[in-house]
């Protein structure tokens, strides 16, 4: 299975460990991924509010890129998955807006005609590896890890692009981590916002609004918390400790990138999903690390590509 | 004869068939002889002791969260507190929180087991009855009326449907503060200066107006702490009437600031500048950019950052060009 993939900002900067755990693990899944080199950021919550001509430009052009590669979409944001995915649905509703972008994205050959399908990679594990698949792929069970799923909001919300009447109902990550061994518990935080689109002028409001749940998820047992989203993680992972003093509790609550659960699984290292890079110090999940489980294969870097070469 | 089993969802939509969580389904989860079982948040004002009581209410066919407070209430406790008028989702006064969601009384289905509780964000005068003066000044506050740029052209006025399409989204709100309830920014008290979303749409039926006087609509936007608004469109999940608040009401008013208030979208514009001088974000430059000196005073948490190796300031400081400038700075070079 070949995507095209798009990791965002994030992934390139703050949470780079994201990229590399979704680089191991979409390798082990046998995705190919050709990256998008000189797609831009998609104008966060920011560019479309303010600039709208322009934000609708940035995204059809990273849909344009995929089409002209023939291939579809893979995300690993979910703010970038909800702006291409508006992107697209005002592209092809709006015979005007359309000839307008693709008469800017001319200007570098490009051209989109409506057909890249987009997809974050939460939803490629489900709908193109697939449960039995996944199941076969699994070498180190996470038996006995109990995590809390952090959806974030833009790959459940709003309900006109994902139709969920209440977005508690989604179970997309639940039901994942049961596949992988883990048993996912309930707590107050899994539809709730991270706030991190006011972060980077006031990052007390973020603070405010995500300790609660990461005191939920520890009052609920849960070992670990996992999100879909760089974003989640940021707040999560990166404000826990002025968290901690807001809220006078402590929390060290170790926050994982989707794709770093998944590689826990598949049996790669903590350290090859790069867990030693989060403010939060991960040493606590070691136990579920493949080398810490004799019955599991391990799967490292190297012994990975090896394989693939040999 | 079995059913046929259903094709497996969308991966983005699991969870919609597993939780019956699409209206056909919910409309259809009882049949009559069926008891729902009720708990309702009851307080009392004078003594200000709030507990849950039980009831169970016989099922009748599309029986509604309303139908069942009102068999509540005449059969053995007429003094049960709430509020409704139409019972057509028109006046917006019998909204509730159903198991922990914004609903309108009259327009929900009832569940098999339901916890009803008022409205969040706002006092409890009784039981499910909220005070709405606080909803209310802030709209006042607002001034959500036009003021005239040019003199009335008499009627009828040259305006399009293009014109006006955002304004009449917003005019679609019955103020049933249902989004106000669910808000979590809101929640937050006192701690920002966040008008919430149904003070905002109320306000947007106006200054989305084009015949509104620009110098009107910049002093009611500099009183609505709009930048605070986190996008978790939680509001637009919950409002009965179908706004999509986020991005056709609050977004188009952020446009509005953008133009007339530039010092209110300083974040915003810092974001669109990096992005247009590297083609993706650099979140250290974007911080230093917005917060200026104030990020200085984050020292400790800077040495943290770069400890793990999450930020990088040799990048960001010889401003280093992705891949994707040449793209950005051709879509972005522009004034916005």
């Amino acid at each position: 299975m070949k995507f095209a993939y798009y990791p965002g900002c994030s992934a390139k900067s703050t949470c780079a460990e994201l990229n590399v755990a979704t680089l191991l693990v979409a390798a082990k899944l046998g995705l190919e991924l050709t990256q998008l080199e000189s797609a831009t950021c998609t104008g966060a919550r920011e560019l479309r509010a303010i600039d709208p001509a322009a934000f609708y430009k940035l995204n059809v052009r990273i849909l344009a890129l995929a089409e002209r590669e023939g291939l579809p979409l893979m995300t690993v944001c979910n703010t970038c998955t909800l702006n291409v995915l508006d992107a697209h649905a005002a592209f092809v509703s709006s015979e005007e807006l359309a000839k307008a972008v693709n008469g800017a994205l001319a200007e570098e050959g490009l051209r989109y005609s409506g057909r890249t399908r987009i997809s974050h990679f939460l939803w490629v594990l489900h709908e193109n590896i697939g449960e039995q698949r996944l199941r076969e792929l699994v070498t180190n069970p996470l038996r006995g890890m109990t995590v809390a799923a952090f959806y974030g909001c833009h790959i459940t919300r709003p309900p006109l692009r994902y139709g969920f009447v209440d977005s508690r109902n989604n179970i997309a990550l639940e039901s994942l981590a049961r596949i992988l061994g883990c048993e996912p518990i309930d707590y107050s935080g899994r539809m709730e916002c991270c706030g991190f689109h006011t972060a980077a002028h006031d990052e007390n409001v973020a603070i405010k609004l995500t300790g609660q749940h990461i005191a939920s998820a520890k009052t609920g047992s849960a070992q670990a918390m996992v999100t879909p989203c760089p974003l989640c993680h940021t707040v999560l992972d990166g404000f826990q400790s002025e968290m901690e003093k807001d809220i006078s509790q402590k929390l060290a609550m170790p926050i994982l990138h989707l794709p770093q659960l998944v590689g826990l699984a598949l049996g790669f290292t903590p350290e090859a999903l790069r867990l030693d890079r989060h403010l939060v110090p991960t040493a606590a999940l070691k136990k579920y690390g493949a080398e810490a489980n004799p019955l599991a294969e391990r799967e490292t870097p190297a012994s990975h590509h090896q394989a693939r070469e040999g | 004869m079995t059913a046929t089993p259903a094709p497996p969802p969308f991966a983005r939509q699991l969870g919609q068939l597993e939780n019956r969580d699409t209206l056909a389904a919910r409309n259809t989860r009882l049949v009559p002889g069926d008891i729902v079982a009720v708990k309702v948040r009851r307080y009392d004002g004078d003594s200000g002791q709030a507990s849950y009581h039980d009831f169970k209410v016989p099922y009748q066919p599309r029986m509604r969260v309303l139908d069942a407070m009102n068999w509540i209430s005449e059969n053995g406790t007429p003094d049960l507190a709430y509020r409704w008028i139409c019972g057509s989702k028109m006046c917006g006064t019998c909204a509730v929180r159903m198991n922990g969601r914004e609903v309108l009384a009259c327009w929900e289905a009832v569940e098999p087991e339901m916890t009803i509780e008022p409205l969040r964000n706002l006092p409890v005068i009784r039981d499910l009855v909220v005070d709405r003066t606080p909803y209310e000044e802030k709209v006042a506050a607002l001034q959500p009326w036009i003021e005239r740029a040019a003199e009335y052209p008499g009627f009828p006025e040259p305006l399009t449907h293009r014109e006006i399409k955002d304004a009449s989204k917003a005019l679609d709100c019955i103020s049933c503060m249902c989004c106000y309830s669910a808000c979590p920014v809101v929640g937050l008290g006192g701690f920002t200066d966040f008008a919430g979303p149904a003070p905002l749409v109320q306000l947007g039926q106006t200054a989305l107006d084009p015949r509104n006087a620009p110098e009107k609509v910049k002093r009611s936007l500099a009183l609505t702490g709009i930048f605070n608004c986190v996008s978790c469109y939680k509001c637009e999940e919950v409002c009965p009437a179908g706004i999509p608040i986020v991005s056709r009401v609050i977004e188009p008013l952020k446009a509005k600031a953008a133009k007339l208030l530039p010092e209110m979208v300083k974040h915003s514009l810092a974001l669109r500048a990096v992005v247009a001088a590297r083609g993706r974000v650099d979140p250290t430059a974007l911080v230093l950019r917005v917060q200026g000196w104030r990020a200085l005073l984050k020292f400790p948490r800077a040495i943290r950052l770069l400890w793990r190796g999450k930020i990088n300031p040799v990048k960001t400081f010889i401003k280093t060009r992705t891949a994707a400038y040449d793209a950005a700075h051709r879509i972005l070079g522009r004034e916005p």
